[in-house]
């Protein structure tokens, strides 16, 4: 903070970030009515006033370095009080989308899933085409032979004839220890930027633990005032929906590999565990994406390229898993129940590979921002 | 006037409140010839009773004791007294509705106002009108557009124009701007220049006399009455009624700006000359001729700034507004900065705000431009930013959005510095003529500055208000100047911008015929418009003490070779400060003298017995303070019974004769209520309040020579909507003298 900052509002700066919802920015007047009646802007770095300046005059580093955009959750008080028209609701989710693809490792994939506008049949597709191609290299594209001999709840045939277990281990796991790289050079960015400038104090886990208890109940969500129930509760079903989900795949491997026992019928507790985790997720992504469509509510925000086609990736895996869940109940050619377990494993992988430049890379940043502001004491200050 | 009849009016509760008998019998005993009470006067029932009883009593004035004179104005008028031969007397405002019904003070209050208003019709002469002959013709000085206008608006109410332009083409600034500010909706983006149409409309119409290279060479006489003669190829001399002064302004002198880059780089360059190049359809930095990436406006160059223009120069906001627009339709990449203190874009002007703001690349920042660094290319240093810290913004071209500066001479110190170097000259000591060799000096940036050439004895020119604006009030009398007949109008009257100058010319173009119309009846402009009335000097009582021609706001008086002072009755607003002015108390008017209101506050009954009833006389200004007072009245206020109220044109009229008058007759104090002085003054005659405050400051020492306390004199100021104040004010005033005890002068 301490140099004089070079006022740079360059043209490619504001296209990009007008891409990502920020094209308003200019409108502002700075009578700084959204950070009054900001509830979670802290007393010492009150937001979004301030970034929106930043925005007009182009101060990128700035941006990259502020934690307040991952404090926002994006209530759209400030949209609903503008006077200018300027949503900065929306420019805040425009500013954290900046900084995802701005600090993404490596860049040009950032770039990628940031332009979802025009990239997102590509980005679909080719993990699906990676799938077939694997397929074909290795066990070849067979369709799953129908056993008789199985129980009715466990299904007509296994889907590891389709696509052998140890495939997905080498996929998956290949693709997790990508996303922990990436998602760990990123974040470690941002940490470092976060914390120049800032004095901090305490553990880091220290303030971890209660952030995390702060996720886990969305407490903070229920400081904004207005338009918020909705997304609260969509949002809080979706992450524990995924949460549900990771925690069935878990205990599916233990169980597997520690007892010996696959496929697990439809009404063993496990596959309770991931079905209700699956109703979680179909209710959550509902009720957030049904909050979108109020076409022009100010409340409601703007949806970016990026936003919908994150939306529709998170749709898209519940959506093809259900299906793919289902086929193996229902008398259909075992080819077409083949074909969709291939779709919902691209699809999955797409959800994975893009994590780091998603909107899901929000739980990194948004939760390291929230452990700097208690370390550095940002609410008291 | 002899034969004065008092009309006493029971109506509106009067009657109920007063005993009139004993009223009429007061105004009786004061010398009325007759005395009528009527239930309803302004009705015409009541008209006719006053009308018969002016028959057969042979009146020839008239005390109309009733409501205030703002009230039943056209029934009062009917009766067909001038304003010498009828006194209107506010029984019910002053009293009937201010103190309580019955009481002994309220009746005794009565009795002095009516006799007051007695004493004052007994003093009024006839007013014999005056009907000059007069030109028609308007003399518009300046074509720019409120000139142009002004001439346009002048023809079309069928009188003769002349319009003389200093340059060799009509058009003024906007002659050589690509558009002007938007003047109909959507009001988002520039207009077309509109210059082409009107300079045509003007060179087209017959009613029009267009004299280019021209200026003038003297202007004498008054409205109605001025002989102007021109200079240049076109010389000759004209008869004129009016004058509308529109001469413009001029940019700020960049080269003072030195701290924005001007004169340091080839890139730092004045909106002027961007809006050259605009107009050429190429914009290029100088220093390399190729096409600026980035372009950064300056707001307030030189404008609010206490080393140049202290005032807002009120366009640049909105031209900067409009060059961003032009300059984007020429070059649709060029990013664009826009550096300002309070961007202004009152009105309409909004939208072209808004319009330009959501154009892409454009950026408007608020903070104070500290210094542009020219090493390369333009870097323009910001402070005061709105994070609160310094920032850099570096450019290709910088455009100093500079203000302007009236094309106006400041007449009054013209004529200091013509003084002055006379005396410098001619004057009777080497110190007086040191003093005015230095004075000389100090005013030299006033020489050759003239441009009505007025043969006025205050100046050659207009005076000017605040940072040398030929204003006279700018919010209740716009275009009026303080020289009568002369009409400002345009920037040199106030910054503004081409849309408000069209505006001023057009109003200014309806006084100037006004003005001409009332010259022709005798009248005076405003705020004392259609009285006839004017000033009589009795010259062989004259000391030569030049107070009167100093101090007459207006500039009405000239003076001969010895210092007497020529009336131009033309010129005269009658407000009386000349009146005030005069020690030898030679100047009066037929319906408002130093000898009436002498004899008004002789009127006043003072009790011997100070313990009862001590007496306080008001002398308030008829323009704001009596309708404050009267306003207080109509909201149920009250106020001490022992104040009598009189109504002055002006503080500025008070001779201090009156207040001597009062005192020696035992009045326990004097209180004098104007309007507000200074730079924001609110006197309808400029200087009264001022002069009024001088006066009575020099009043105070002779006081206390008399072993009288100067707190029995007390000036304030108050504006029109102040009413609730005004009784607080006269009561503050009564308790402040019953602490000094008795005006030691009574009964003697």
């Amino acid at each position: 903070m301490a140099s004089t900052p070079a006022i740079h509002p360059s043209a490619d700066f504001l296209k990009a970030f007008a891409r990502q919802g920020g094209g308003a920015a200019a409108r502002c007047y700075q009578c700084a009515a959204c950070s009054s009646v900001c509830e979670l802007a802290p007393a010492g770095a009150p937001f979004p006033r301030r970034q929106v300046l930043w925005a007009q005059w182009g101060l990128i580093e700035r941006l990259l370095a502020d934690p307040g955009p991952w404090l926002c959750h994006q209530c759209n008080d400030c949209s609903l009080r503008c006077p200018r028209d300027v949503a900065p609701g929306d420019l805040m989710a425009a500013v954290r989308a900046t900084v995802v693809e701005r600090l993404a490792v490596p860049a040009f994939l950032g770039g990628l899933v940031g332009n979802a506008r025009r990239t997102w049949a590509l980005l679909v597709l080719l993990p699906i085409a990676f799938w077939l191609a694997l397929l074909a290299a290795t066990t070849g594209l067979v369709a799953p032979e129908i056993h008789a001999d199985m129980a009715p709840l466990e299904g007509r045939f296994h889907y590891e004839e389709v696509v052998p277990h140890f495939l997905i281990y080498i996929v998956f796991t290949a693709a997790t220890l990508w996303v922990l790289i990436a998602v760990w050079s990123s974040g470690r960015r941002f940490w470092r930027m976060l914390g120049a400038g800032a004095r901090r104090e305490g553990s880091f886990f220290g303030s971890l633990i209660p952030v995390v208890i702060e996720i886990a109940t969305h407490r903070r969500f229920a400081r904004c005032e207005r338009g918020v129930p909705k997304r609260r509760w969509g949002h809080f079903l979706l992450m524990w929906g995924f949460v549900g989900a990771a925690l069935t795949s878990a205990i599916l491997v233990v169980y597997m590999y520690g007892f010996g026992r696959y496929p697990l019928p439809l009404d063993h507790w496990v596959k309770w565990l991931g079905n209700l985790s699956a109703v979680i997720l179909v209710a959550g992504g509902t009720l957030l994406y049904a909050n979108r469509l109020v076409p022009g509510d100010r409340l409601a925000g703007a949806t970016s390229a990026a936003d919908r086609f994150f939306l529709f990736t998170v749709l898209g895996v519940i959506a093809t898993g259900v299906i793919t869940e289902l086929l193996r109940f229902v008398a259909v050619p075992p080819a077409a129940a083949a074909l969709a377990y291939v779709l919902h494993l691209g699809i999955v992988l797409t959800l994975f590979l893009i994590f780091p430049y998603s909107k899901f890379a929000h739980l990194v940043y948004r939760t390291l921002a929230m452990v700097h502001e208690r370390m550095a004491r940002l609410t008291t200050a | 006037m002899d034969r004065i009849g008092a009309v006493l009016c029971s109506g509106c509760g009067i009657g109920d409140a007063v005993d009139l008998d004993a009223v009429a019998k007061a105004a009786a005993g004061s010398g009325a010839a007759a005395t009528l009470i009527h239930g309803c006067c302004c009705s015409a029932d009541g008209l006719q009773a006053i009308r018969d009883a002016v028959t057969e009593r042979g009146l020839d004035g008239v005390v109309v004791a009733a409501c205030s004179e703002r009230a039943k104005r056209a029934e009062f008028a009917s009766l067909g007294f001038d304003a010498a031969g009828m006194a209107r007397v506010a029984l019910r405002e002053h009293c009937t509705w201010s103190h309580p019904a019955g009481d002994d003070d309220t009746r005794l209050l009565a009795e002095d106002l009516v006799r007051m208003g007695v004493a004052r019709v007994k003093n009024g002469s006839p007013i014999r009108p005056l009907s000059p002959e007069v030109s028609d013709t308007v003399l518009v000085v300046g074509a720019g557009r409120a000139g142009l206008e002004a001439a346009k608006t002048v023809a079309g109410m069928g009188h003769p124009v002349v319009m003389v332009e200093r340059s060799g083409l009509l058009g003024g600034h906007l002659a050589s701007q690509k558009s002007v500010l938007p003047e109909e909706p959507p009001y988002d983006r520039p207009h077309d220049n509109p210059m082409p149409g009107l300079i045509a409309d003007i060179t087209s119409c017959s009613g029009i006399t267009v004299l280019t290279g021209t200026t003038i060479d003297a202007i004498a006489g008054q409205p109605g009455q001025f002989r102007v003669r021109l200079s240049g190829p076109s010389g000759r001399e004209l008869a004129v009624g009016a004058i509308v002064q529109a001469t413009g302004a001029r940019p700020y002198d960049a080269r003072k700006l030195h701290h924005l880059g001007y004169g340091a780089s080839p890139d730092v360059v004045t909106s002027h000359e961007l809006e050259a190049m605009l107009v050429a359809g190429q914009v290029v930095c100088p220093s390399t001729g190729a096409p600026p990436q980035r372009v950064l406006f300056v707001q307030c160059a030189g404008s609010r700034d206490d080393n140049h223009l202290r005032y807002c120069s009120s366009d640049c906001c909105t031209a900067t507004l409009r060059q961003a627009y032009e300059l984007r339709t020429i070059d649709a990449a060029v990013e664009i900065a826009v550096v300002y203190r309070d961007l202004r874009a009152p009105g309409h002007m909004e939208h072209l705000f808004n319009g330009v703001q959501r154009m892409a690349g454009m950026m408007m920042t608020r903070g104070d431009v500290e210094a542009v660094a020219v090493v390369g290319k333009p870097s323009v240093q910001i402070a005061n930013s709105l994070l609160g810290e310094r920032a850099v913004v570096d450019t290709d071209l910088v455009v100093l959005a500079v203000g302007m500066v009236p094309n106006a001479a400041d007449g009054e110190l013209v004529r200091k510095l013509h003084d002055a170097r006379r005396d410098a000259e001619h004057g009777e000591s080497a110190p007086v003529r040191a003093d005015a060799a230095r004075l000389v000096g100090e005013l030299a940036a006033h020489d050759g500055t003239e441009i009505l050439q007025l043969g006025y004895r205050q100046g050659p020119d207009l005076p000017v208000l605040a940072y040398g604006y030929p204003d006279s009030h700018f919010i209740c009398f716009p275009y009026e100047t303080r020289r009568t007949g002369i009409h400002a109008a345009g920037t040199t009257r106030a910054p503004m911008d081409s849309a408000q100058a069209a505006e001023d010319g057009a109003g200014a173009a309806m006084k100037a015929v006004q003005c001409i119309a009332m010259a022709r009846r005798g009248e005076a402009v405003h705020p004392r418009a259609g009285d006839r009335a004017v000033p009589d000097f009795y010259l062989q009582r004259c000391t030569q003490c030049k107070r009167c021609t100093e101090e007459c706001p207006f500039g009405t008086l000239d003076e001969d070779a010895k210092g007497t002072p020529e009336l131009k009755e033309l010129r005269c607003r009658r407000c009386g400060l000349c009146m005030g002015s005069c020690p030898e108390r030679i100047i009066n008017f037929p319906d408002y003298s130093v000898p009436m209101v002498a004899d008004m506050i002789k009127a006043i009954e003072v009790p011997e017995d100070f313990e009862g009833k001590p007496r306080i006389l008001a002398l308030m200004c008829e323009n704001d303070a009596v309708p404050a007072l009267e306003a207080a009245a109509a909201n149920g206020a009250s106020w001490n019974p022992w104040v009598r109220v009189i109504p002055i044109r002006c503080l500025g009229s008070v001779n201090i004769v009156w207040i001597a008058e009062a005192l020696s007759r035992g009045v326990d104090g004097v209180i004098l209520i104007g309007c507000a002085r200074g730079d924001d003054y609110q006197c309808h005659f400029i200087r009264g309040s001022e002069l009024a405050n001088t006066r009575l400051g020099n009043v105070g020492e002779t006081l206390q020579r008399l072993a009288l306390e100067p707190e029995r004199i007390k000036v304030v100021e108050l504006s029109h909507a102040e009413f609730d104040r005004v009784p607080r004010l006269l009561d503050d005033f009564a308790s402040s003298l019953a602490a000094l005890g008795p005006n030691p002068m009574k009964g003697l």
